[in-house]
């Protein structure tokens, strides 16, 4: 997830202050993936020394630079987009997501390499993730039986998103059975009476 | 779970075929409480459609027992089994078979009338069942005036009418797009909240995934279920 052009994102809205960064971009999303406040204050940091984010002047008859440091650190400060910073998020909104090399997957690397090992029996391993998968599927869809779809759109959204992974998930374990299924088929073919 | 509205005992399906024994289902134990919406998951081939039948009391079992809300299949008369499906038991098929000839509310009480019922209650109450599944309005129209979602609504409706609370579907959501099966399931888990009972095969993990239990099979046995977690609020 791409901390720096969520925070762009809604700062392209209207200027806004730390804290209302966070409570902004969880409602946004759901709630699926909590900020913490000092990352967002760390990222605002990062956002103003590239230029994409500053400070709004206060309204303040204190001096201009006197106020934007207490209020940071009271998160007061409220903070605005830059002409750049409107410039990088229009590229991330334009430029599709494709994640090449694959993220990083712990249960496609467990099959590969229990698949490879010796000793470790790869169809008990599918058989109870595919359980659990199936499990973490219901709940989902249980929580989409319960959702509002008029006032729950962003959460519904994530749902269908999260359900469909997990769908493919189920695919992949059913398609790892039947591949390894025909392995064992075709190797008991070449010697009749092996078990492996 | 509830008391059991099907309950399988050791049961085998064999058919003859070219002078050898081939085995499409068993030996399997299951019950299924009423109330419970359950999905059967498997690949084709694996005996979903027999356990299917069997359930439906379409088949009988060639060893052990299938007991169909309290009845033991294995005893009853062909009558007996014809009166059973027709009183307790709604099939929806992927072809939806609804009568093209008949309204949207003759087509749900056509099952009453078949039992003996007189018409006009017969209408009131297929008018009942189509307003639970939000058809109420399309009475007097004919099939082929609904759309794909809109006919297995009805379907739906058809086969939880009057007193049948046990629905068996094979694959119902394969002729629908993903969002109108989406529906078709939620009104099944809604059906299922009201105490009916459904069981159905599907090929789709996203439609299982709205029932209370999934069952696998594979090569005619069920992958042995996990302890219940909890369960649904």
């Amino acid at each position: 997830m791409s901390v720096r052009h969520s925070l762009l994102a809604i700062l392209a809205d209207q200027p806004t202050h730390g804290y209302g960064l966070k409570s902004t971009f969880e409602r946004s999303t759901a709630g699926a993936w909590p900020l913490n406040v000092g990352q967002v204050y760390t990222t605002l940091a990062r956002l103003q020394r590239d230029g994409l984010v500053e400070p709004e002047p206060a309204a303040s008859p204190v001096g201009d630079a006197a106020a934007t440091v207490d209020d940071r650190d009271t998160g007061r400060q409220t903070w605005r987009i830059t002409a750049s910073g409107r410039e990088a998020l229009s590229t991330w909104f334009d430029e599709p997501i494709v994640a090449d090399p694959p993220p990083r997957d712990e249960l496609a690397i467990k099959v590969l390499l229990a698949v490879a090992a010796e000793h470790v029996d790869v169809t008990d391993i599918l058989h109870r993730q595919r359980t659990a998968t199936m499990e973490r599927l219901q709940q989902l869809t249980h929580h989409k039986h319960k959702a509002d779809p008029d006032r729950e759109l962003p959460w519904l959204l994530l749902l269908d998103a999260l359900v469909l992974k997990t769908q493919a998930e189920l695919e992949w374990i059913e398609r790892c059975e039947q591949r390894l299924r025909e392995q064992r088929a075709a190797r008991e073919r070449r010697q009749p009476g092996s078990e492996s | 779970m509830s008391a059991p509205i099907i309950r399988f005992e050791n049961v085998s399906r064999t058919y003859e075929h070219a002078g050898q024994t081939v085995r499409a289902l068993g030996p399997i134990d299951l019950e299924i409480g009423a109330g419970e919406f359950v999905a059967i998951m498997g690949p084709s081939g694996s005996g979903k459609s027999t356990l299917l039948s069997l359930a439906g009391a379409l088949d009988v079992p060639t060893v052990g027992r299938v007991t169909v809300d309290g009845n033991d299949l294995q005893g009853l008369s062909r009558k007996q089994l014809a009166q059973l499906r027709r009183q307790t038991i709604g099939y929806v098929f992927q072809e939806l078979n609804l009568l093209p000839g008949l309204t949207v509310v003759e087509n749900v009480a056509l099952p009453l009338e078949l039992d003996g019922e007189r018409l006009a209650p017969a209408r009131k109450v297929a008018s009942e069942a189509l307003e639970a599944v939000g058809m109420a309005g399309f009475a007097s129209r004919f099939p082929d005036d609904l759309s794909g979602g809109e006919q297995q609504r009805v379907a739906i409706a058809r086969a939880f009418v009057g007193p049948r609370r046990l629905l068996l579907a094979d694959e119902p959501t394969g002729a629908l797009d993903s969002v109108t099966g989406e529906r078709a399931m939620r009104l099944l888990r809604d059906q299922c909240d009201a105490g009916r009972t459904a069981v159905i095969v599907t090929h789709d993990s996203a439609h299982a995934a709205w029932a209370d239990r999934v069952l696998f099979l594979r090569d005619g046995e069920l992958a042995p279920e996990p302890e219940p977690v909890g369960g649904r609020p």
